[in-house]
C-alpha cells in the first residue's frame, strides 16, 4: 500500500528526554521541524500546496518548558498584570466573530476563555492570598510572582491573536481527560473526540480480563495521549507501546510519560507504522490509532491554528485521507492476536462506512464485530472490531 | 481599563464567586473574570452561550448510550430553572437520586452535545468541550462549558445536577410526625434545641453533604407552604437564625424565595 516512510535524516539533538528542565529547551525550531518532515512526505508537496511555514517567533525565546511547569521565577505588580489583562482582553473583543466567519477559527468568547485559561497557567502556583488582600485593599503596586515575564504575556498573547498560534502551544499544555499533557509546535494537539478512544478500551478490557492483561500498541501516538489514558485505565496490568514517526512527538510522549511515572508501563517507539512492532506480530491485545486522515486537498482550507501551525505529517493522510488508515486495516489482523481489539478514529462517516465494508470485503475472516461509534457531536467517527479467534 | 476599575472589577467577580465557592477560592478560579460561572455549584441563573449549538434530533452517541436533545430545552435551556420545582415521581423520591452513583445517575440522563459545526476531529482545534445532561426523570439540566477537557465538564456538570436536584425536586414530608432527619441536623447551627451531640460540627456550604441537608429544608419549607417561623419551630431555631442560615448559601436562598413567591409570600432579605 504505502512504502514505509523513515526519516533519512540523523537526529540534530541528543535524546535528554529523562531531564525535564532541559528537554523543552533542546528541541529543534519548529521551522526547521517542519522542513524535515515535509521532505519525508514527498507525496504531500505534490499533492497540495504546502501550508506556510510556522511564523518565526522573533520577539520571544526559543521553546519553553509549558508554562505550568515553569517555575514563578518573576514578579510583576497587580496593576501592571491586570493592565495586560485588559489590553489582552479588548484584543480577543476586538476580533468578533470574524476568524470564525473566516475559517470557523475562534470567536472572541472563546479566546475570552482562553485568556482566562492563560491567567491560571501564569499564576499557578502563586499564593492566591496575596492578590485577594491586594485587591480587598485596592492596592495595585502588591507584588505578585508569575510563571512568565509580563512583556512575554504581551507577546504571547499578540502571537496567539496575530499569528493564530494555537493556544496550547502558547501555553504548552492541552488538558485532555483527566491528564494535562505538554505539547508543542511539531506535535498535534489532542482532540476532545479522541479521548472517546481511551473510553472504549475502558469497556473493553472490562468484559475481558485477557485483554486488559496484554499487550496494546498506540500508533501515532504524537503526544501520548491515547497510549498514557489506556496505560492508567489497564491499571496493574497489561502494557502499552507508543509509536510515532515523528522523533519530536517520540520525545513529548517520552516526556509525557515520564511525567506520569508510566515509563516502566508504557515503551515509545520511533519508526512508521508496523516497523517499531516487530517482534510482537500475533501478540497485540488491542491496537488503537488515531492516524492522519485529512484528504490532502482540505489541508490548505483547514482553520489556520491547525493549517499553519499543526505538522502536515499529523494531518495529511492522502488524497483520500485514507492511506494511514487503509496501510493500519490491512495489517491489523498479522499484529493482532486473535481476539484481539482495534479503534481508529476516521475524518467521519464516509471513511468510517468505507472502512467497513473494506474489512468486511475486501479482508473476509480476519475481523468481527466491525461497527462504528459517533463522537459527541454525533459524527461517525470510530471504527471498532476484533480480530477473529 | 484603569487600573482602580481593573480592580474594582476584579473585587466583584470576588464577591460574586464566594458566594458560590466554599474552599478559599483558588486564585485560579477567582481570576476567571469571564462570563461563566465557575463554580463547581450552579447559579439559578443559567448563562447562556451564544456560541453553542446544541444538536437537536436524536442520534446515538457515547456516554449513556444515548444521547439526544429535547429541542424545546435547546431553545430555552434556562427554563427548567425557573420552573416551580419538579415533584418526584412515585417510585423515586429525590433523596434517592442524590444517593446514586456518578454512573447510576448517568444511566438515568441523556448528554446533549454540539451540533457539529464542521466536520471536527482533526480539522479543528476549538477548545469547545461544553456537556450538557438533562436527567430524564425530572427533566433537569445541568451544563458545564469553562472546563479545559469534556472529561472535567462531564464531573462539574454532574456535581451541578445533584444540586440541581437537591434545590428543585421536592419530597413529601410528613408533617404530624415531623422528626428532622440527620442530614438536615447537621447543617443546623449549633445552638438548634433538636440538634443532639451526636450530630458532630456543623456542616458548611462547601461540603459536598450540605446539599443532602439543603434539600431536606427545603422539603419541610415546602410542606409549611414557605413558613419560615413554622420551620424554625420544628428546628428548634429563632426565625431569624434559620433566615441566618438561608441567606447564607446564594442557591438556598434563591431556591427558598422561589419556593416562597410561588406560595405568594415575600422573599427572605
Ligand atoms: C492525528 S495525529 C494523532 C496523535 C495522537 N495519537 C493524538 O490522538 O493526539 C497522527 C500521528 O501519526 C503520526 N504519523 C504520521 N505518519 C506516521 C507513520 N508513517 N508512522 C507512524 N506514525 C505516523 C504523526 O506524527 C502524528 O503524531
Amino acid at each position: 500500500m504505502k512504502p514505509s516512510l523513515r526519516p533519512s535524516f540523523t537526529r540534530p539533538w541528543p535524546c535528554i528526554a529523562s531531564n525535564f528542565s532541559t528537554f523543552f529547551f533542546q528541541l529543534p525550531t519548529p521551522l526547521t521541524h517542519a522542513r524535515n518532515i515535509t521532505q519525508i512526505r514527498h507525496r504531500h508537496i505534490h499533492s497540495s500546496p504546502s501550508p506556510p511555514p510556522p511564523p518565526q517567533l522573533a520577539s520571544s525565546p526559543p521553546p519553553l518548558l509549558p508554562l505550568f511547569l515553569r517555575p514563578p521565577e518573576y514578579t510583576t505588580t497587580v496593576s501592571d498584570l491586570l493592565e495586560w489583562h485588559s489590553w489582552a482582553k479588548s484584543l480577543a473583543a476586538s476580533i468578533g466573530s470574524s476568524f470564525e466567519d473566516s475559517d470557523n477559527g475562534p470567536d472572541s468568547t472563546l479566546l475570552c476563555r482562553e485568556l482566562n485559561w492563560l491567567m491560571e497557567d501564569v499564576l499557578d502556583g502563586s499564593d492566591p492570598s496575596l492578590m485577594h488582600k491586594a485587591v480587598a485593599r485596592d492596592d495595585p503596586d502588591t507584588i505578585i510572582s508569575l510563571k512568565a515575564d509580563v512583556q512575554e504575556l504581551y507577546s504571547l498573547w499578540k502571537q496567539r491573536i496575530d499569528e493564530r498560534r494555537p493556544f496550547q502551544y502558547i501555553v504548552g499544555c492541552q488538558h485532555w481527560r483527566d491528564l494535562i499533557l505538554c505539547v508543542r509546535e511539531g506535535v498535534l494537539i489532542p482532540r476532545p473526540e479522541t479521548e472517546i478512544i481511551v473510553e472504549l478500551v475502558g469497556d473493553v478490557i472490562s468484559k475481558d480480563e485477557g485483554l486488559r492483561e496484554g499487550l496494546w500498541a498506540d500508533l501515532g501516538t504524537g503526544s501520548g495521549a491515547i497510549a498514557i489514558g489506556i496505560a492508567k485505565i489497564l491499571g496493574n496490568y497489561g502494557r502499552v507501546i507508543a509509536t510515532d514517526l515523528n522523533p519530536v512527538a517520540v520525545q513529548v510522549a517520552s516526556f509525557n510519560v515520564e511525567r506520569y511515572s508510566l515509563q516502566d508501563k508504557i515503551e515509545v517507539r520511533e519508526g512508521s507504522w508496523w516497523e517499531p512492532l516487530k517482534g510482537v506480530e500475533g501478540k497485540v491485545a488491542g491496537l488503537v490509532s488515531n492516524p492522519p486522515y485529512i484528504p490532502s486537498d482540505d489541508i490548505s482550507g483547514l482553520q489556520a491554528e491547525v493549517g499553519r501551525h499543526e505538522p502536515r505529517l499529523a494531518l495529511d493522510g492522502g488524497a483520500e485521507g485514507m492511506d494511514d488508515l487503509l496501510h493500519l486495516c490491512n495489517g491489523a489482523a498479522s499484529m493482532l492476536k486473535p481476539g484481539g481489539f482495534f479503534a481508529f478514529e476516521t475524518n467521519g462517516e464516509k471513511q468510517c462506512k468505507f472502512l467497513v465494508d473494506y474489512m468486511q470485503n475486501q479482508l473476509p475472516g480476519s475481523f468481527c464485530n466491525v461497527n462504528t461509534v459517533s463522537d459527541f457531536a454525533g459524527i461517525l467517527r470510530f471504527v471498532t472490531g476484533f480480530r477473529n479467534r | 481599563m484603569k487600573v482602580s476599575m481593573a480592580i474594582q472589577s476584579l473585587r466583584k467577580s470576588l464577591l460574586h464567586r464566594t458566594a458560590y465557592l466554599g474552599n478559599s477560592p483558588s486564585i485560579s478560579s477567582f481570576l476567571k473574570f469571564s462570563e461563566f460561572a465557575v463554580s463547581a455549584r450552579p447559579r439559578l441563573t443559567v448563562t447562556s452561550n451564544a456560541t453553542l449549538k446544541w444538536r437537536t434530533g436524536e442520534r446515538k452517541c457515547r456516554w449513556g448510550d444515548f444521547c439526544s436533545s429535547n429541542s424545546a430545552h435547546n431553545k430555552a435551556l434556562g427554563s427548567c430553572f425557573y420552573s416551580n420545582g419538579v415533584s418526584a415521581s412515585s417510585n423515586h423520591n429525590g433523596s434517592s437520586y442524590l444517593e446514586l452513583t456518578d454512573e447510576e445517575l448517568m444511566k438515568q440522563c441523556e448528554m446533549g452535545t454540539f451540533k457539529a459545526s464542521g466536520p471536527g476531529g482533526q480539522h479543528r482545534n476549538k477548545r469547545e468541550s461544553a456537556v450538557r445532561i438533562k436527567h430524564i426523570p425530572t427533566g433537569i439540566i445541568a451544563q458545564a462549558v469553562e472546563d479545559r477537557s469534556q472529561h472535567k465538564n462531564r464531573a462539574s456538570a454532574l456535581l451541578r445536577l445533584r444540586t440541581l436536584l437537591a434545590l428543585k425536586v421536592r419530597n413529601a414530608v410528613n408533617l404530624e410526625a415531623y422528626s428532622p432527619p440527620k442530614e438536615l441536623l447537621q447543617i443546623l447551627p449549633l445552638k438548634s434545641t433538636v440538634r443532639g451531640s451526636d450530630c458532630g460540627p456543623q456542616i458548611g456550604p462547601h461540603n459536598p453533604k450540605f446539599m443532602l441537608g439543603v434539600q431536606a429544608l427545603l422539603d419541610l419549607l415546602s410542606a409549611l407552604e414557605g413558613s419560615v417561623s413554622d420551620a424554625a419551630k420544628l428546628l428548634g431555631l429563632s426565625t431569624g437564625a434559620l433566615s441566618r442560615l438561608i441567606l447564607s448559601d446564594d442557591s438556598l436562598r434563591l431556591a427558598a424565595n422561589e419556593l416562597r413567591a410561588s406560595k405568594g409570600m415575600k422573599p427572605l432579605k
